[in-house]
């Protein structure tokens, strides 16, 4: 009965229009439409990772080995279950240009491949050729091609020579697509595509070089890739096997996209909690204008039921009105930007509507709406028919009744529960929405105090004689909601911003500021062991050059622990992820630091011993006297636990998780490794006489490699920074609202200040000093909180230290500041224009 | 006899509305001398509070002149006449018009640290005080009743002793005994500071108290000292 008969009155209720529902509706499309347009995004990127995988993988399945060509067995193997295999050999290098006597070097990935190559797809080279033809060179030289940026880089045009180790080729064109190239994950250099069977006198691919094969598979049409799998795992795993398939082509790329995109959704909820505090205000200010009309209908015998579901349903109608609106535009947004996005993307990426990120969207939507709503139109049952004959309303401050605060409570666990469930990142979304409810939490405590204070500050004596602040301080602290609102609204856009700011300067610091003062200049790896007397001489002789570190470096799995497979015991630890570079010495370098145990005495030759990471080995649960079987080119080496020791990572130095006594490995084809720490105008010459003397060695530059990893940072920083952007857009929409909300009472005060005696000036800068202390107050507390995020970020996650960016912060106090500024100046005009004979009368 | 306070000569005021335009005052002329007690009655829609407004600089004339302590009212602008006001009016209306954010000190406060009085609280308390109100003056305006309200807009209006008092039917929206009250401390007030009191009202004993009364009838002096002329 209550239904129907709210149902009627809520719908003659909004005849007349939704206009007064504005802010409602801009906050709530706003923040549906940020998230539904990342979703979009993200899911036409995985449906494009899902119809592309074999493409994007060079086959129907692939076989990779680390350090070394597949065995026999494995090619046999490979052999009875494809239709058609292809080989491949990745590996860094130095593309080398001899021109007018001088010499270019550049790092570069080198891929190696064989005549079939590519199984899936083909490469797109500039100018047009067939890639045989182009591989096969011309001038009785191998033909190679490589990526624009190594050839601007190297000065070289088409036809010109260059060299890979002791090996001649001459470039035949630029590489334009790549099908398989985006699987290829992380390269320091650019690439570079060769014949394997050119290389065969490059001296690049001796034993204990740094590479890897690819082992492509075209497989007949319906073969079970996970049986598939399987087999291949249960007979070659030991052996160093890693196995993907065409059901996810790029792991990397699809979990980074996953990952980005679920956080991005992440940010994109704090953005609709913002909204959602627009929709609390806006659904408040339009129930104190219906006060009367509430008493009135209780006057003539409606209960509190009816009351409570006759502006419910109205919420509810216009909350349904404004995710179709959010929806719409996000869906249509990524559709628009389609051409820009799917060039900048370097997967394919099938952008179209995509049904299950808008649901998700619409659900986050309508559960915010509710939430934020919930509470003010559970006030409306307090409202009493004497409310039409004194102002009763704003003077209603106890909680609503114990079963709306229930509703309150579902609504935002579902809310939280539904996010980490879909995001795929529970742990982080779960943080996410912590920091959100209690960054909202502190932000209601710090508008209170803000009111206090300001109550406080209107009263006191400094103030005095200064009308415009204290009018200002008044407003603030007065009994009004105005500062709420914006302190909330604001604070909380303005502190996803701060913290996205202080991570990110402390990570580039991090990586960009404080590292290089203790890291090497170079990385010298593939040191072949006859050239490294010749290439430390060189050193020594050099007074640029502070120190070097060198250290014999295999490849090697572990595979099993104490007699149990390594997994089992620890998991899925990152050490057990493919292969880790072993070394072995007589004596601990110098700085090693052994925490347990000892090491084995010099001349040691009995049963293999290890020394182990001690941060790792106590991740992994090791201690000393275990067992840990490493798998070395196919050789299984069982070896006793006997230290542990620091390896620290942070500088950017050699760091080796097992370090083994001399003998164990004896025999073991390997290389070495070296850091040079030298002067910068020095690096120029080091790199040229080695380069020079020793071909097969791979340089790399320190500084290069940090810069890429700042690039990926900042890319990572933008993208956050978009979402954050979004957020606070919705902050300054529910500025704007408060702002148009209170126009009329400061049309209002202007009249009767003016009655009294002020001048226009003064009162604008009332109005502006108001406005200024609120945002400066949204801001402040954005810091805090940012700071904290950022704190908890940089030591818990990234385990670096932190410091307090002043930059950022004070950028966002400032930001906080013209953002109220703005919407309040906007809406001062009225006040001041207006006639104070035609306000107040209208008011009599 | 001195020179008058207020002196409006063919003031007149036509306001555009919906069905075109209105005279509301259609050229009044009248002299308020210092120290007088003047009551403007009339039926509703007569011009009275229009004609105060005037007087107040709160509307503007649209013809005629407007002189009050000698200054021409219409040849001021807005900050002008806020300062005007500031430095020689008060004024009280009969909804209040209280700043709802400000307690009762703030707002009797603000006229006099307007005007850039040290002392602005010290005063505004003791006019509180002087009108009954010294326990409420923490009090925001919707925490009182209409009559205390009233109140603290008359100490407002008095608190800077401005030598115009300006009140537009400032019993209107209170009861008996309320307005009765008020009544008494409005001319108390009036009284104590010496000032020229203009008053806007219905209540016919309230315009017995007055010095003079002029009615109004259509925009238009129908009677000048009709009430002392019957007294």
């Amino acid at each position: 009965m209550s239904l129907a008969i709210a149902t009627r009155i809520a719908r003659r209720e909004l005849r007349g229009g939704i206009g007064a529902f504005r802010i409602f509706i801009a906050c709530l499309a706003l923040g549906v439409a940020a998230i539904a347009a990342v979703g979009t995004v993200r899911a036409s990127i995985e449906a494009g990772l899902q119809r592309e995988g074999a493409a994007l993988l060079g086959g129907d399945a692939e076989m990779e080995f680390t350090y070394r060509f597949a065995s026999e067995e494995e090619r046999a193997w490979m052999a009875g279950v494809a239709k058609e295999t292809s080989e491949i050999v990745d590996f860094r290098s130095m593309a080398v240009v001899d021109r007018d006597g001088a010499t270019e070097r550049g790092l570069t990935q080198v891929k190696s491949v064989d005549d079939a190559y590519p199984l899936k797809g083909s490469v797109v080279l500039d100018p047009p050729m067939a890639l045989p033809k182009a591989l096969d060179g011309e001038s009785g030289l191998p033909g190679g091609i490589m990526q624009r940026v190594l050839v601007d880089r190297l000065g070289l045009s088409i036809g010109d020579r260059f060299r890979l180790g002791t090996q001649d080729f001459v470039l035949m064109a630029l590489i334009e697509l790549e099908p398989d190239g985006a699987a290829d994950g992380f390269g320091l250099g650019p690439r570079t595509m060769v014949r394997t069977a050119d290389l065969a006198d490059s001296g690049l691919l001796e034993p204990g070089t740094l590479f890897e094969t690819q082992y492509r598979l075209a497989l007949p049409e319906g073969t079970d890739l996970a049986a598939l799998q399987r087999e291949a795992l249960s007979q070659f795993r030991d052996q160093g096997l890693r196995w993907r398939d065409s059901r996810n082509g790029a792991p990397g790329v699809q979990q980074f996209v996953q990952r980005m995109g679920a956080f991005l959704v992440l940010v994109g909820l704090a953005g609709l909690a913002v909204g959602g505090v627009g929709v609390s205000a806006a659904v408040r200010a339009y129930l104190n204008g219906k006060t009367a009309v509430i008493a009135t209908l209780k006057t003539l015998g409606a209960d509190r039921t009816t009351i409570f579901l006759t502006y419910l349903i109205q919420i509810g109608i216009l909350a349904v009105i404004s995710v179709a609106l959010g929806l719409v535009f996000g869906a249509a947004l990524p559709l628009i930007f389609a051409p820009l996005i799917e060039a900048r993307l370097p997967v394919p990426a099938v952008i179209g509507v995509q049904a299950g990120p808008l649901a998700e969207a619409a659900l986050y939507g309508l559960l915010t709406a509710f939430l934020f709503a919930l509470w003010p139109v559970a006030k409306t049952e307090e409202i009493r028919a004497a409310a039409l004959f004194r102002d009763a309303f704003g003077t209603v401050r106890s909680l609503p009744r114990p079963r709306y605060l229930i509703a309150t409570a579902l609504l935002l666990a579902a809310l939280i529960g539904i996010s980490a469930y879909l995001s795929g990142i529970p742990t982080l979304a779960l943080w996410t929405a912590a920091g959100i409810v209690g960054a909202l939490f502190v932000l209601i405590l710090a508008a209170q105090a803000a009111m206090r204070l300001a109550r406080r500050g209107a009263k006191a004596r400094a103030v005095r004689g200064n009308p415009p602040l204290r009018l200002a301080l008044g407003a603030i602290g007065g009994p009004r909601e105005e500062a709420t609102s914006v302190v909330l609204s604001l604070g909380l856009g303005l502190t996803v911003l701060a913290a996205v700011g202080q991570i990110d300067t402390n990570l580039r610091g991090a990586i960009s500021g404080e590292l290089p003062d203790v890291a090497p200049s170079y990385f010298f790896v593939d040191i072949q062991p006859d050239q490294l007397d010749g290439f430390m001489s060189r050193l020594d002789e050099d007074e640029a050059v502070s120190r070097v570190e060198t250290a014999p470096m295999l490849r090697g799995i572990i595979t099993g622990i104490n007699g149990r497979p390594a997994r089992e015991v620890a998991g899925d630890h990152w050490v057990l992820n493919g292969d880790r570079g072993v070394t072995y010495s007589a004596r601990p370098t110098e700085n090693t630091t052994i925490t347990q145990g000892d090491w084995w005495p010099e001349d040691y030759a009995g049963l293999p011993q290890v020394s182990f990471a001690a941060e790792e080995a106590a991740e992994m649960g090791l201690k000393l006297g275990d067992e840990i079987t490493i798998n070395i080119l196919g050789r299984d080496i069982t070896a006793e636990v006997t230290s542990f020791r620091v390896v620290d990572f942070s500088t950017a130095g050699i760091g080796f998780i097992l370090s083994m006594n001399p003998a164990a490995l004896a025999g073991a084809p390997h290389t070495h490794i070296a850091t040079v720490y030298a002067e910068e105008d020095a690096e120029a010459a080091i790199l040229r006489d080695l380069a020079s003397a020793y071909p097969n060695i791979t340089a790399i530059r320190v500084r290069d490699a940090i810069d890429q990893v700042a690039n990926v940072l900042a890319g990572l920083a933008a993208a956050t920074s978009y979402a954050a952007g979004a957020t606070l857009l919705t902050g300054f929409v529910v500025l704007i609202g408060a702002a148009a909300a209170g126009e009329r009472t400061r049309v209002y005060e202007a009249a009767v200040l003016k009655t009294l005696g002020a001048t226009r000036r003064q009162i604008l800068t009332s109005f502006a000093l108001r406005s200024a202390l609120l945002g400066a107050a949204a801001g402040l507390v954005a810091i805090a909180a940012g700071a904290i995020a950022g704190w908890g970020v940089m030591t818990y996650v990234m385990d670096t230290g932190y410091s307090i960016a002043w930059g950022p912060a004070l950028g966002i106090v400032l930001g906080g500041v013209l953002a109220t500024l703005a919407a309040g100046l906007l809406f001062a005009w009225r006040p001041l224009a207006a006639r104070p004979a035609q306000i107040l009368r209208a008011r009599e | 006899m001195s020179d008058p306070v207020l002196s409006l000569s063919e003031a007149r005021l036509t306001l555009s509305g919906n069905a075109g335009p209105v005279e509301i005052l259609r050229g009044i002329t009248l002299d308020v001398t210092r120290g007088e007690t003047l009551g403007l009655v009339g039926p509703s829609g007569s011009g009275k509070s229009t004609l105060l407004m005037l007087m107040g600089g709160l509307e503007r004339a649209t013809s005629g002149q407007v002189l009050a302590l000698g200054q021409d009212l219409t040849a001021l602008d807005e900050d002008a006449l806020a300062r005007f006001r500031r430095d020689h009016m008060g004024v009280v209306f009969q909804s209040f018009h209280l700043i709802p954010t400000m307690t009762a000190l703030e707002n009797v406060a603000t006229p006099l640290e307007l005007a850039g009085i040290d002392d602005a609280f010290e005063r505004a308390r003791a006019e509180l005080e002087t009108v009954g109100l010294g326990h409420r003056i923490d009090h925001y305006p919707a925490q009182m009743s209409g009559g205390e309200q009233q109140r603290v807009a008359l100490a407002r209006a008095a608190a800077p002793r401005p030598e115009i008092l300006l009140a537009d039917e400032p019993t209107g929206n209170l009861d008996g005994a309320n307005g009765e009250a008020i009544m008494e401390l409005l001319f108390g007030l009036r009284d104590r500071h010496g000032a020229t009191l203009v008053l806007v009202t219905h209540a016919t004993d309230l315009a017995h108290r007055c010095d003079r009364v002029i009615r109004l009838r259509d925009g238009l002096i129908d009677d000048d000292g009709a009430l002392r002329a019957a007294q």
